[in-house]
């Protein structure tokens, strides 16, 4: 899609950072900080002319000036490649009327407008708190942020009137079996999923959002990960990130380069039983789903690869092959000799006629919290899964994998289920408008 | 001990000469003369209030009538809860009179934590006053001293046009989770009294802010409002508050979004009036 915004924007966060000395305002600060202040400022900026190396030099990365259009017709962030860090966050909406959903909704798609797209940011009066974060410097880095957002089925209830106007499958998040659900973790109204090549844009991008939101929106949670890059050029075809138990996450993840089976898996396509405003949206499902790793690296190899339905070190399936890209034929295995009947991956995807209708699009980060009460480590996996249809997407399949053998490795404690709004068509455009439209 | 306004302002005066320097808005330093003198009075009363206060309360816990100290626990807190800013400018005295366990390595077992929360905790959990009858000596002191140190202090100007902001952060990040009044579950009226301090800087600067932004004045008033319209919801019967876990869940998270506006917008009050 073309987009004569980001051409401008571009120019703007293209323009080399201003080397030129500290303005005159600036100056007068510093003036009132009296002498010793000074002179502990100015050191650094005599060091700079010299080569020297520091141990504290920022790490440098080619990809800060990567940009995703923020327009179309669909949101960024859902077919968009996954990069390196991910974050979901879940808020409580505290808008009261309309009108104030309306300037939520205007405010998040200018604030995701700047932040995806890059460029200054300039704050003329030092006396006052300056007008962002500032981490990653005066003129803000694209480095391929995507912002996406999603509506919880809470938002639809009587506060709004658009009660009338929820998805048809958009639900609260149901306990299954084995999840250990905390209400901290769970649900919220509106849900945020920030992508981007380092975790620093993320942040940078959702203290930018609460700040500019503070009457509007309230934090409920949210839970950062990454994905272990591999080397940049091996001569081999790309290969699906490893999770936290050391298997590769997203083998058989069908092909997002492909438009219409993206519109078929997907997108909420017009004309279908869903309400009209919601074209071009996709139902999001969020996990955040513990790993007992220690545990883990304590099961024997075989056993390993027997509950996932893979090899680990290639990630090819069971039944042969030498990579993760060969497709397991299930019909010469109809016993689960090669591949357990109840391994991950035949569970999750059984390769049926019928189990065709259950595909999702899943986009999963690790995540690494810190250390349980028990003193093992927290960590595991941030699911995150795009579908057109929810019940037939994600729920059928989570509810194939209950009682599976991995269980008893994992632990789901939170997510939700939320419906990713459709694009921002063009620049008058904004996020939520058919609904508020349509509901008005 | 009765100061002159006159004198105040005096020192007001000299006090703006140093530190506000060349200002850049259109508020002139001697502007904020007269609503800095007014918040001195507005402290010394309350911090008079707290001492005498404090007197009954830890007169109560001496004597070991728990009954009377925890009735006269929250309402003791408020003179305090509601000048912290400029209480809070003497960190030893902030941290003897008003710490919680979790500022101390051993908790509720430290032999440092002292101060009202050391006595809230004897008073509700320990439900003996046996061993804080130290505590409440030292406390009565502590604010004696702080009423002394009040007394004594030039207000500088940005402490007192910054201490609105800094007790909506206060609430924002360590208060609205109901951390503070652990034991006693008595936050509301902490937030009662944060608010009532915090309006109160607003309401003695708001001539001035009206002339700079009208708009912010306006929206700053009905931020505030919505506050105490959401507070009065939970008064009880005898003029004090219901406990903190009777906030509903929906009124805690519109007060955190109500406090975070006000967070955001208050920050910008110092430099709005030129102050550094």
């Amino acid at each position: 899609m073309s987009d004569p915004h980001d051409d401008r924007q571009g120019d703007a966060a293209r323009r080399p950072l201003p080397g030129a000395p500290v303005s005159l305002d600036r100056r007068q600060l510093l003036g009132t900080l009296g002498g010793a202040a000074l002179v502990g400022l100015a050191k650094p900026a005599a060091a700079e002319t010299s080569a020297a190396a520091h141990v504290t030099d920022a790490p440098r990365s080619a990809l800060t000036q990567e940009r995703i259009p923020c327009l179309g017709r669909h949101q960024a962030g859902v077919t968009t490649p996954r990069p390196a860090a991910g974050m979901v966050a879940s808020f409580f909406v505290l808008a009261e009327t309309r009108a104030e959903l309306e300037r939520l909704f205007r405010t998040l798609t200018a604030r995701i407008a700047f932040l995806t797209q890059g460029g200054p940011q300039s704050d003329p009066d030092p006396k006052l708190p300056p007008a962002g974060s500032g981490i990653l410097g005066p003129v803000v880095p694209p480095d391929a942020l995507t912002i996406t957002v999603s509506l919880g089925a809470s938002l639809f209830d009587q506060r709004y009137g658009l009660a009338g106007f929820k998805p048809k499958r958009l639900q609260q998040m149901q306990r299954h079996p084995n999840d250990a659900l905390d209400a901290a973790l769970c649900h919220g109204d509106l849900s945020i999923q920030f992508c981007a090549n380092t975790p620093d844009t993320n942040i940078h991008a959702l203290r930018d959002i609460i700040k500019n939101t503070p009457d509007l929106l309230v934090l409920h949670w949210k839970q950062e990960g990454s994905v272990p890059p591999i080397p940049a050029s091996n001569g081999r075809p790309p290969e699906s990130a490893r999770n936290f138990l050391g298997f590769r996450d997203g083998s058989a993840n069908p092909d997002s380069a492909d438009a219409a089976l993206m519109d078929r898996i997907v997108w909420v396509q017009p004309g279908s039983d869903e309400p009209a405003w919601a074209a071009y949206g996709t139902y999001q499902a969020v996990r955040i789903i513990r790993n007992f790793v220690e545990r883990w690296d304590r099961t024997p190899l075989q056993e390993q690869e027997a509950i996932f339905g893979r090899v680990k070190s290639t990630g090819a399936p069971l039944d042969g092959g030498r990579s993760e890209h060969e497709v397991p034929d299930y019909t010469k295995d109809a016993q689960g000799e090669r591949t357990p009947l109840d391994s991950h991956i035949r569970l999750a995807n059984p390769r049926t006629p019928q189990s065709e209708a259950n595909l999702i699009l899943r986009r999963p980060f690790n995540y690494s919290n810190g250390v349980t009460k028990s003193g093992q480590l927290e960590m595991g996996l941030l699911f995150i899964c795009y579908q057109a249809d929810l019940e037939q997407g994600f729920i059928a399949v989570q509810k194939r994998l209950d009682g599976e053998p991995l269980e008893e490795y994992i632990k789901p404690i939170g997510g939700g289920f939320f419906y990713t709004l459709p694009g921002v068509r063009d620049e008058q455009d904004w996020l939520g408008r058919t609904l508020l439209q349509a509901s008005a | 001990m009765y100061l002159s306004r006159f004198m105040i302002r005096i020192a007001a005066i000299l006090t703006l000469g140093l530190s506000a320097g060349a200002v850049l808005g259109a508020v002139s330093p001697l502007e904020l003369v007269a609503p800095v003198a007014d918040y001195k009075l507005y402290v010394a009363e309350n911090a008079r209030k707290l001492v005498a206060d404090t007197r009954n309360f830890t007169a109560a816990v001496k004597a070991g009538d728990i009954e009377k100290a925890k009735q006269l626990f929250a309402p003791t807190r408020m003179n305090y809860e509601r000048i912290e800013p400029l209480a809070e400018l003497f960190s030893d005295l902030d941290s003897a009179i008003d710490s919680r366990a979790d500022d101390h390595e051993q908790a509720e077992q430290d032999p440092d934590f002292g101060g009202f929360h050391r006595i809230e905790y004897a008073l509700w959990v320990e439900k003996s006053t046996k061993n804080v009858e130290v505590v409440a000596d030292k406390l009565l002191s502590d604010v004696v001293e702080l009423q002394k140190r009040l007394t004594a202090l030039t207000f500088p100007p940005e402490k007192v046009v910054g201490g609105a902001a800094v007790l909506m952060e206060e609430v924002a990040a360590t208060k609205i989770s109901g951390e503070e009044d652990r034991y006693s579950h008595t936050d509301l009226w902490d937030f009662q009294a944060n608010f009532e301090g915090a309006y109160k800087i607003v309401e003695l600067l708001r001539p001035l802010v009206v002339k700079q932004d009208k708009a912010f004045a306006d929206k700053t008033d009905a931020n505030f409002k919505m506050v105490f319209d959401t507070l009065q919801k939970y008064r009880s019967a005898d003029g004090g508050f219901e406990t903190y876990q009777k906030l509903a869940e929906r009124d805690r998270k519109l007060l955190a979004g109500r406090v975070n506006t006000l967070a955001e917008d208050l920050s910008k009050l110092r430099g709005m009036l030129g102050l550094n």
